[in-house]
């Protein structure tokens, strides 16, 4: 077996020699080559793939997810593209067209029907500016120079006040490059701010290492910035002097310090209201003065906290676009670009790679490239595509796609958890569900109910739960149970309600069944939090009471009392004026 | 803007000055003026107090003599307050960075902060004499120390819970640009915590007034240990039953009260406005007057550029430059470590030895002597809650009718706040003199006389209370006709609650420390008392017998405390809880 290595293929494609290159990929056989491939930097990946026969191709693809095939074919020209597709097994042929949300295989099927058969066009959509043959394309190979930041096996753990271990991150490993921006989405609460501030230097992990240019973190100075989501501005210094402030940090003397702040914010457009104090800025003038703090220590890396998530809609997309201008022209002397965000678009709208993390604990669940021209169209079919696949991710967690780590092995499985959902959620969701026809992309539901995916998710997945609706494939569907809801009145649905959750969540059902027991048919809230407390966290012991609270109580199967902190059986014709927005305290 | 070297700067408003004449130099002399007087007032103040003690101090009544006891007061009071921020900026320091710290400092703290200060008076003001012996530096270093230890507790939490407070991003923010610890205390904490500080302070100053005159007023059995002041003129103008000389006393200290009042506190506290934690602009700034003329003046700017900010700079670089240079090891720390530790262990020695002494002497106390402090302690414990009681009384209705009329409060609330300002120590010996006068003696009196410290607290706690009831509750009340008494049972008094509780707190705090002052009084060399563990103390210091004085001190602060733990802070967690007003 003479499988080639990575490092003999980069080496020869970057000599230009794609002959031997494809020779050797083909010798080993699809899968083995579709490994190969996976491993090289996306731009090689692609030049490659641009070299391989039309029969090879289509017999290398099914190898790839979905999403990468479709970016793939498009490396193609159209006429090349149709004919892969052609040569596709039947099988796997299907199996793709299936995957692809359906704005995006509307458009493919146009993409294929316009394409002419072998004649040579321009290709037309995701790539239009390579040209087929452009070696130059490969001069500097990405990727392949030394991680600027590079974790080792970092995990974080939380000390619960009982003296227990919560593990926030399990063990993961990551490295951020020169060159691109990064973006890490995830549901909320998932470790994906404690990870950024494992990386940034700001926090240590509880096992393992970050490196920084190779030399541990806590033994270097790294030159990071951080950009908050809440500004983090000080509101007693001016903004000036608050773009002064990590500069007059390193020992700038005034006149070099203040040169350096006024060109940091003359770059993000706040010439002009250097002496102006943060509350009198508006939202995205503030941000912009935290990016010219951040920009005026001149950082190898800008780290960026949901930097976009406390402005409104058009001021967070006017700035999402500014800063894409100042790092594609590199106006700004950043590097690398690392993001934390909830928001799917965002992450697909600027990063060149995306990692989504798993929750409880956190690890990496994908870690893909977006392969997209910038600027990008939100409205493209390559856009979409990303962002259905994100939502699939998302919404199964069943669904394995980062190599399986030795850690997850030892991991005890993990109590089921009650998504934060209010039972209003997920009547309004059913509602609109039965409305459309019963079948839905998520990314549609987020934008109809105007719901970032944070809040969307725990609702679609409170519904799946009860049985009322399915996601597959990053789609929504009612089940039959769910239409009844829907359809039913007000007591009808509390029925249906409460038979759902006690078929369906272990929660509840230990709730009710501990409550029956009882000759008085009353117990301590305070129980229910102890046996919470062994598995979860104290915060999300709180908020998984909390939600309990809220389900049991609008679906009639406890009462709760606040003053005796007990819970008791609910008894038909006892009567509990309980509003859905009960406080718990 | 461009920049331009500081010393070119620095230059121009000076030459402006004096080049427009007349009206700048206008702006720039009430600050000249009170530089002047400061400077004078430290002068002759240094000068007495290295005067030779004087066993029986004269207190002249003549009108003449007022600003110089007026002086003295406010000097005593500054001295105070200065020692008061420093020590508190270190101890919230220490116990915001130092977890092993927190842990002792923290409940120390709440300790400190609930024992009656009065109770420690003789004996602080006995140790004091005994160090200084043959100056007047003594008795005025007990009378500090004793304003210290009435006002230091609540800035100390005040600024230790603001350290802990700060958001977790503005930390971080210093934390990853590595900003030195003097840029983060400079730009980051002491911004932060100045609001608090100085709404702090304010509360700590008016509270060493009434400290202050009880020490002035300071009789020790035979010894004669009165300081020359606001306190000991007003006791002198009442024992003689100088009526001019009464009015005078008490409209200068109204005078004095209501000048610091304008001149700094307010000042200080429009100034702080932009501290305020807040990302909007508020629509209603608080403004002051003096504020306006300081920065209209000239000569303050000029300080700036050229002595402070200078100074900050280069204090900014070094801290910043010695970080940078700094390498990130350990060993340095280890010399502070050993300090830490000497520091530590002889600090727990000085607690085992004075404990070691304390339960020597505790162990001689007689049966009869314990009798006669538990007898006064529930005496007085009756007393407070009575006069709890009595406060509430009166204050819930007057208050609630005063924060439900805005026309009302903008002419209640500037009278009350000027009366709630004179100390109620200084009216003891007037209101004395009344009572003595009528039948009933200091039983009834001292109840009055307690009132008198405590019925503000609550008064303004009501009056903010029924201020900050939303507008739509009251709405739905009149809406659906609620009758006065289920007005007041189902929107007012809960409505209040949180506040009541609060003032309550206060006042009883208030009331504990008064009951010394107030149960055992020395007028026109004739001594009156009542049955009370305060009347116990200061008995006990009358006759130098330590063992009762130190048990009955004691007593009473376990007292306060365990009040305290058991009853008021309960209640506030039930005021926090189920009766917060969320929007």
């Amino acid at each position: 077996m003479s499988v080639p290595t990575p490092e003999s293929l980069r080496e020869l494609a970057s000599k230009g020699r794609w002959k031997p290159v494809v020779e050797n990929l083909q010798k080993a056989g699809a899968a083995a080559a579709a490994n190969l491939l996976k491993t090289l930097p996306f731009e090689l990946q692609r030049s490659l793939f641009r070299r391989l026969p039309i029969d090879f191709a289509a017999e290398l693809v099914p190898h790839f997810p979905y999403y990468h095939i479709y970016i793939l074919l498009h490396s193609r020209l159209p006429g090349e593209m149709r004919s892969i597709v052609d040569e596709m097994e039947p099988v796997s042929r299907d199996d793709f067209l299936e995957e692809l949300p359906e704005e995006t295989w509307k458009h493919f099927m146009e993409e294929l029907e316009q394409a002419p058969t072998e004649a040579a066009q321009a290709p037309e959509v995701a790539e239009p500016s390579i040209a087929p043959e452009a070696p130059a394309e490969i001069a500097e190979p990405a990727g392949i120079q030394a991680p600027i930041i590079e974790a080792r096996h970092v995990e974080k753990n939380f000390l619960q006040p009982d003296g227990r271990q919560i593990q926030v991150i399990a063990p993961l490993d990551l490295s951020l490059e020169s060159g691109t921006i990064t973006a890490l989405l995830g549901p909320s609460g998932c470790g994906k701010s404690s990870l950024l501030r494992i990386l940034s230097g700001l926090a240590a992990p509880s096992a393992g290492e970050v490196l920084w240019h190779g030399t541990p973190m806590d033994r270097c100075s790294p030159n990071v910035a951080i950009v908050f989501q809440s500004f983090a501005l000080f509101p007693w210094l001016s903004v000036l002097e608050n773009v002064e402030g990590p500069l007059l940090a390193r020992g700038m003397s005034h006149p070099e310090r203040h040169r350096r702040a006024l060109k940091a914010l003359a770059t993000v457009g706040l010439k002009g209201f250097e002496s102006a104090y943060p509350k009198e800025l508006s939202g995205g003038m503030k941000q912009r003065a935290g990016f010219a703090r951040a920009l005026a220590v001149e950082p190898e890396i800008l780290f960026m906290d949901e930097p976009f998530s406390a402005l409104d809609v058009l001021t967070a997309e006017n700035l999402r676009g500014e800063l894409m201008d100042l790092w594609l022209a590199k106006k700004i002397p950043t590097k690398s670009i690392f993001l934390v965000t909830h928001n799917i678009e965002e992450a697909v709208l600027l990063a060149d790679r995306i990692l989504v993390l798993g929750r409880n604990p956190a690890r990496v669940r994908a870690d893909f490239r977006v392969p997209l021209e910038q600027p990008r169209d939100r409205k493209s079919a390559g856009f979409l595509l990303y962002v259905d696949y994100i939502y699939k991710v998302m919404t199964q967690p069943e669904l394995e796609l980062a190599p399986p780590t030795a850690a997850r092995a030892v991991s005890k499985a993990a109590y089921p958890m009650l998504p934060h959902a209010r039972p209003g959620g997920v009547a309004g969701l059913l509602e609109l569900l039965a409305d459309r026809g019963g079948e839905e992309d998520m990314y549609h539901v987020a934008e109809e109910l105007h719901l970032e995916v944070d809040n969307l998710l725990p609702i679609i997945e409170a519904a799946t739960l009860l049985g009322f609706a399915k996601a597959r494939e990053g789609d929504v569907d009612i089940t039959p149970e769910g239409r009844s809801f829907v359809e039913a009145d007000i007591p009808g649905r509390k029925i249906l309600f409460r038979d759902a959750a006690l078929a369906n969540v272990p929660l509840l059902q230990q709730m009710h069944r501990a409550l029956s027991s009882k000759s008085d048919h009353t117990i301590p809230l305070e129980f229910f939090h102890d046996l919470l407390d062994e598995h979860f966290s104290e915060d999300e012991t709180r908020q998984q009471i909390e939600t309990a609270l809220n389900w049991g109580r609008w679906g009639e199967i406890f009462t709760y009392d606040p003053e005796t902190d007990r819970l008791r059986l609910f008894e038909s014709g006892q009567p509990e004026n309980v509003s859905e927005e009960a406080p718990l305290h | 803007m461009t920049v331009r070297p500081e010393g070119s700067r620095a230059a121009v408003p000076l030459l402006r000055g004096f080049s427009l004449g007349v009206t700048p130099l206008l702006h720039d002399l009430p600050v000249i003026c009170a530089g002047l007087a400061l400077f004078y007032a430290l002068l002759s103040t240094t000068h007495y107090w290295l005067s030779p003690v004087t066993e029986h101090a004269e207190i002249s009544l003549r009108l003449s003599a007022l600003p110089k006891y007026a002086m003295f007061s406010v000097l005593r009071i500054a001295f105070a307050y200065g020692v008061s921020l420093i020590f508190s900026v270190i101890y919230g320091y220490v116990a915001a960075y130092n977890p092993k710290a927190e842990r002792l400092m923290i409940p120390l703290l709440d300790t400190l902060q609930s024992i009656p200060v009065l109770s420690f008076l003789p004996g602080v003001m006995l140790a004091m004499i005994s160090l200084f012996p043959t100056r007047e530096l003594g008795i005025e270093l007990g009378s500090i120390l004793l304003i210290f230890t009435g006002q230091v507790w609540n800035m100390a939490f005040s600024f230790y819970s603001s350290l802990k407070n700060i958001p977790r991003e503005m930390q971080e923010v210093a934390k990853v640009y590595r900003w030195s610890w003097w840029q983060r205390f400079n730009e980051i904490e002491l911004p932060y915590a100045a609001i608090g500080l100085i709404w702090n302070s304010m509360m700590s100053v008016a509270g060493g007034w009434f400290f202050l005159i009880a020490c002035e007023m300071f009789v020790l059995g035979d010894r004669d240990l009165r300081l020359p002041g606001l306190g000991s003129y007003l006791q002198t103008a009442a024992n003689a039953g100088d009526t001019r000389a009464i009015v005078s006393g008490l409209g200068v200290m109204i005078g004095v009260i209501v000048l610091i009042d304008q001149c700094i506190w307010r000042p200080v506290i429009a100034w702080a406005e932009k501290f305020k934690f807040e990302q909007v602009e508020a629509a209603e700034a608080p403004q002051s007057l003096v504020l306006e003329l300081l920065k209209r003046s000239k000569i303050l700017p000029l300080i700036a550029s050229t002595a402070i900010r200078p100074i900050g700079e280069r204090m900014n670089l070094h801290f910043a430059r010695k970080l940078q240079d700094a390498t990130p090891d350990k060993s340095a720390s280890e010399s502070m470590k050993w300090i830490t530790r000497v520091i530590v262990a002889s600090a727990v020695a000085g607690i085992v030895y004075a404990f070691a002494r304390m339960t020597t002497l505790l162990a001689s106390l007689t049966g009869m002597e314990l009798r006669g402090i538990f007898l006064g302690a529930g005496a007085t414990f009756l007393r407070v809650e009575l006069t709890l009681a009595l406060a509430a009384l009166w204050t819930i209705p007057v208050g609630v009718a005063i924060g439900l009329k805005p026309k009302l409060s903008a002419i209640a609330q500037p009278i009350a706040q000027i009366a709630a300002s004179v100390p109620a120590t200084a009216l003891f010996p007037i209101i004395l003199v009344a009572l003595i006068r009528v039948r009933g003696g200091l039983g009834f009196g001292s109840i009055v006389l307690l009132l008198l410290g405590t019925q503000w607290y609550i008064l303004f706690n009501v009056i903010a209370g029924a201020m900050a009831i939303p507008t739509d509750l009251k709405e739905v009340c009149s809406l659906f006709r609620f009758g006065t008494w289920e007005r007041w049972r189902e929107l007012l008094l809960p409505g209040i609650f949180p506040y009541l509780i609060t003032g309550l707190v206060t006042a009883s705090g208030g009331a504990w420390n008064a009951s010394i002052v107030a149960e055992y009084v020395h007028l026109n060399g004739q001594t009156y008392s009542t049955i009370g563990l305060g009347a116990v103390i200061s008995n006990a210091t009358d006759r130098g017998n330590f063992r009762v004085l130190l048990a009955a001190t004691i007593v009473m602060a376990a007292l306060v405390v365990t009040i305290n733990r058991l009853v008021w802070r309960r209640l506030y967690a039930l005021a926090a809880t189920k009766f917060k007003m969320e929007g």
